[in-house]
């Protein structure tokens, strides 16, 4: 087990290789000028030369992409011409609030869409399956962006119940850094003001990233758990008195779970891309509002960093998908 | 020896499946609703800029001295910070939604269909190198990519068609790739072989025209999340600029005025819903026709 | 009291094309000690005779027409569902024909076993050598021991270790035998097999069967053999009963019946068996009308 994450770890190696030669090709073949845009309209071409030795945008392509590669693994992820500081320590400023995002909304979307499915497969086109199901198809369709713009306007405007947008109050300093998830921390400190202040912030962007997973989760929980039901060893099960919480939430539950598993895995890359929309939305101080705006002045180094972080966490959650697909199905062999 | 009488077919085999899928599509009224509003929006997309009430707020034009009218008989869907209006404006921006999303889909379907067809026909290491390829690009994150080529690429239409289309090609190189490997054991295709065919001609002639299914299956339920892609990049400011309206670049610039003129937001949020619903709706009820299995 | 006690027992499937009778009328007592077994072409109702007596026909789309099935003096078909629960796993016992997918393949077999012994406990304490007012511990505990204990019973050597396998690490014939051992952890007054050897290779058939034998035997309960194989009847059975097309053709000891069959059919049942003695030519198939289900 040990010997074979380890085996996995080390593929990844290759992997990543690839990914940051692809990022840096596609980062440099593209056209587009950083500097340019950074040192302003006015810049002499002195300015704009010196600016481009002091970021080694003058060296021929490969010693770049040496410079860079080594440098990654030494922590030096390169300079955002923008924020005119080290790409490696935004993002480790700006990772934990997209985390914090991602998982809230994975939480709210696993959590209610798994019992949701088992319950609408086992209530199979009652008056709750249709309600579900045709609010999962627009759950679908439904833009992360409107529907945010959609909360902020209900919740923080007109019943102004919760902050619309931000993550936390200016003013007030939030509970002390442990993980850098603010409400982790809150509870961590003991800090119940905090943490209700936290939630309240980190509610809209959850709920409003977490409708279309959600969406998903039920319905492929929903089709999964109606073929399991229809499997000998639930009759079995029955036959021999087992009661149908048991069986449901026991026995069927867990042989449900493994395609559910795989779009919960794809979903959490989707959801880390999709963090440029939401975090626009609410100005979350995360990784999606920094790439954002350094797409938007074509920054190269930060969009590069924020894609391998990404690309990075995508590939250790499969890795612990696939452990997880050991744990609901017995047959599969760590080999 | 009587002769076995055969039975006179009253119309073709092909025509016969035709009509029954049809017939499993109409039992779905989600499905029709789903065709309806595409066809609609078809529709509308063409005959737009000639029906709507104020053609010249959709090359540009302003009216400041009617700006943020509530929806109104005069203004249906109210006006926006420029005076425009935004009844205009939503219906003329479904041509740059329908034609973006048509065209990235196309792409991705050429794109990926000739480098899954080569990688799962010839295999080894041509099929190795292109394959790497295609998991790289699987691993990272469509949107932010998508966003950066646009952005580099500058503002234009095709530019983000192109940048949205790097990104998708390679779920169908996935898919068509599988879809060979399967096809060219089969035994149709190994007496083509045997008779002597070559490579352009088995993949083209036998292999390809029985994986349509599938690829016509994922294609339908991608062009709601394609127009969705392209509404994302307009919105965090990529892509189309005005005074061309586009749906995502009409919300973004509605964001600043909210909630006060929640009208300039409501219209082409709701628009952008529709149209994904729409084609999400269409996508499924084509897979329950054309494959069948999946049906529950 | 008669064990088990089906009267007249009707049962109608609906579908789209309408509603389909399917039992027309089934007879039959069963008491502890006997053996019974049901034979039948496929579609000829004797698996949802089985399944009826733990009333596991969903209802729609079965209903039944008429008729009643007094398990122990009492009518299942008009028992609660929390009665009915009571009866199955604690004094009714199922076994089915596959063991590759009776088996929950996420879940060890001691897992299994266990919640079957915890579930027939909790009814009755004593099933597991308790006294009534067991505590939940003392019930846990003593379920993991019945079900080591039964396991070992069914002839799973080492069973204290493979108790914590799963369903894959067992080969078919000791997955039946696991099955057997669920079905009979509880110890039942009924046991209803359905097809238990039908899946299972040749030689492994003739142990399961022995081991069904003993167990019954050992324990003095009725058992519900349902079966096509009239091989199967002659080697264990005390009784049987011939089904064709939802009716019972002829019932009664397996000496009788076997030897002195009085119905045609039944006489055309016993010449498409081979035997050692059979001649090349000689083996006659059935002939007659489809049958109108598949069971």
């Amino acid at each position: 087990m040990l010997l074979y994450i380890l085996r996995r770890l080390v593929l990844l190696l290759p992997v990543l290789l690839g990914l940051t030669l692809l990022l840096f090709i596609v980062a440099r073949i593209l056209p587009g000028d950083p500097v340019g845009l950074a040192a302003g309209p006015n810049a002499t071409p002195e300015l704009i030369a010196q600016m481009k030795r002091e970021l080694g945008l003058d060296q021929p392509l490969p010693v770049q992409y040496w410079d860079y590669l080594t440098g990654l693994v030494s922590g030096d992820w390169g300079m955002s011409v923008f924020t005119r500081r080290p790409v490696f320590a935004d993002i480790v400023e700006y990772l934990p609030a997209t985390i914090e995002l991602v998982f809230a909304s994975l939480f709210i979307a696993v959590v209610i869409g798994i019992p949701l499915g088992l319950l609408t497969a086992v209530y199979k086109n009652g008056a709750l399956d249709y309600a579900t199901r045709t609010v999962a198809l627009g759950g679908i369709a439904m833009p992360r962006f409107f529907l945010g713009l959609l909360l902020q306007m209900a919740f923080a405007a007109w019943l102004d119940v919760l902050p619309l947008s931000g993550r936390y109050p200016l003013i007030e300093s939030p509970p002390d850094h442990v993980t850098g998830l603010y409400t982790i921390d809150a509870v961590i400190a003991g800090d119940w003001y905090a943490f209700q202040i936290a939630l309240s912030h980190l509610a809209l962007p959850a709920i409003a990233m977490a409708l279309s997973p959600l969406a998903t989760i039920m319905r492929m929980m929903r089709a999964s758990t109606i073929e399991v039901l229809q499997q000998d060893y639930v009759m079995t099960e029955r036959a021999l008195g087992l009661s149908n919480r048991l069986i449901l939430f026991k026995y069927v539950l867990k042989n449900a779970m493994t395609s559910t598993l795989t779009v919960i895995g794809l979903y959490v890359s989707w959801l880390l891309g999709g963090t440029v929309l939401v975090e626009t939305v609410f100005d979350w101080p995360g990784l999606g509002l920094y790439a954002t705006q350094a797409i938007l002045t074509q920054d190269f180094m930060p969009v590069i960093g924020v894609t391998l972080i990404i690309a990075i966490i995508y590939l250790v959650t499969m890795l612990v998908v696939d452990l997880l697909y050991g744990v609901f199905n017995p047959k599969v062999r760590y080999a | 020896m009587t002769p076995i009488a055969i039975p006179e077919r009253r119309q073709s085999a092909r025509l016969e499946n035709w009509s029954r899928a049809f017939y499993r599509f109409r039992q779905s009224w989600l499905s029709i609703i789903g065709l309806a509003i595409v066809i609609a929006l078809i529709v509308i997309a063409i005959v737009a800029p000639w029906i709507v009430p104020h053609p010249e707020h959709v090359v540009g034009g302003t009216n400041t001295g009617a700006k943020f009218q509530p929806p109104s008989a005069a203004a249906w869907l109210g006006t926006n910070a420029l005076g425009q209006d935004m009844f205009s404006l939503v219906l003329v921006g479904s041509q740059v939604s329908l034609f973006s999303g048509l065209a990235v889909v196309f792409i991705a379907i050429v794109v990926g269909t000739i480098v899954g067809a080569i990688a799962g026909y010839f295999g080894g290491w041509i099929d190795e190198i292109l394959m790497r390829i295609t998991d790289l690009l699987l691993t990272i994150p469509s949107l932010i990519l998508a966003m950066a080529v646009a952005a580099a690429l500058g503002t234009g239409v095709w530019n983000m068609i192109i940048a949205i289309s790097i990104t998708w090609w390679p779920a169908y190189a996935r898919l068509v790739r599988g879809e060979v490997l399967v096809k060219k054991e089969e035994q149709f295709v190994v007496a083509a072989h045997a008779l002597g065919a070559d490579w352009p001609r088995i993949l083209g002639k036998h292999i390809l025209p029985n994986i349509v299914s599938p690829i016509v299956i994922k294609a339908s339920l991608d062009m709601g999340f394609a127009i969705l892609t392209v509404a994302s990049l307009g919105f965090v400011g990529i892509g189309v600029k005005p005074p061309t309206p586009e749906w995502g670049t009409l919300l973004s610039g509605a964001r600043s005025y909210m909630p006060d003129y929640w009208w300039t937001a409501v219209a082409p949020g709701v628009a952008i819903f529709l149209a994904v619903l729409a084609f999400n709706l269409l996508g499924d009820g084509l897979r329950d026709v054309l494959d069948p299995k999946a049906r529950r | 009291m008669t064990l088990l006690d089906i009267r007249n027992l009707n049962l109608a499937m609906k579908s789209y094309e309408g509603e389909t009778q399917i039992l027309h009328g089934i007879d039959l007592k069963i008491e502890r000690g006997e053996i019974w077994g049901m034979v039948g072409e496929t579609g000829s109702g004797k698996s949802l005779t089985g399944l009826s007596v733990s009333r596991l026909v969903p209802s729609p789309p079965g209903r039944y027409v008429a008729g009643s099935i007094k398990f122990r003096g009492k009518d299942v078909l008009q028992a609660t569902d929390r009665e009915m629960r009571g009866l199955r796993g604690r004094h009714i016992g199922m076994i089915f024909q596959d063991p590759t997918t009776n088996l929950n393949p996420a879940f060890r077999i001691g897992t299994q076993l266990v919640d079957v012994a915890l579930h027939a406990g909790h009814a009755d304490p004593s099933v597991l050598g308790l006294n009534p007012g067991a505590s939940r511990g003392d019930l846990k505990k003593a379920a993991r021991r019945a079900a080591v204990e039964m396991l070992e019973k069914v002839g799973i050597a080492k069973a204290a270790e493979r108790i914590h396998d799963y369903p894959h690490q067992f080969s078919g014939g000791m997955r039946q035998r696991a099955l057997i051992a669920m079905a009979m952890i509880g110890k039942p007054d009924l046991l209803i097999a359905d097809e238990p050897t039908t899946a299972l290779d040749v030689s492994v058939q003739a142990q399961i069967l022995r081991l069904i034998h003993d167990l019954v035997t050992e324990r003095n309960i009725g058992v519900l053999l349902i079966t096509h194989n009239l091989g199967v009847v002659a080697q264990i059975c005390s009784h049987v009963a011939v089904m064709y097309r939802g009716r019972i053709l002829e019932a009664g000891k397996v000496d009788d019946v076997l030897k002195r069959p009085s119905h045609s059919y039944t006489q055309a049942l016993l010449h498409s068996v081979p035997t050692a003695h059979t001649k090349r030519g000689e083996l006659k198939g059935l002939n007659g009308l489809m049958p109108e289900t598949a069971a």
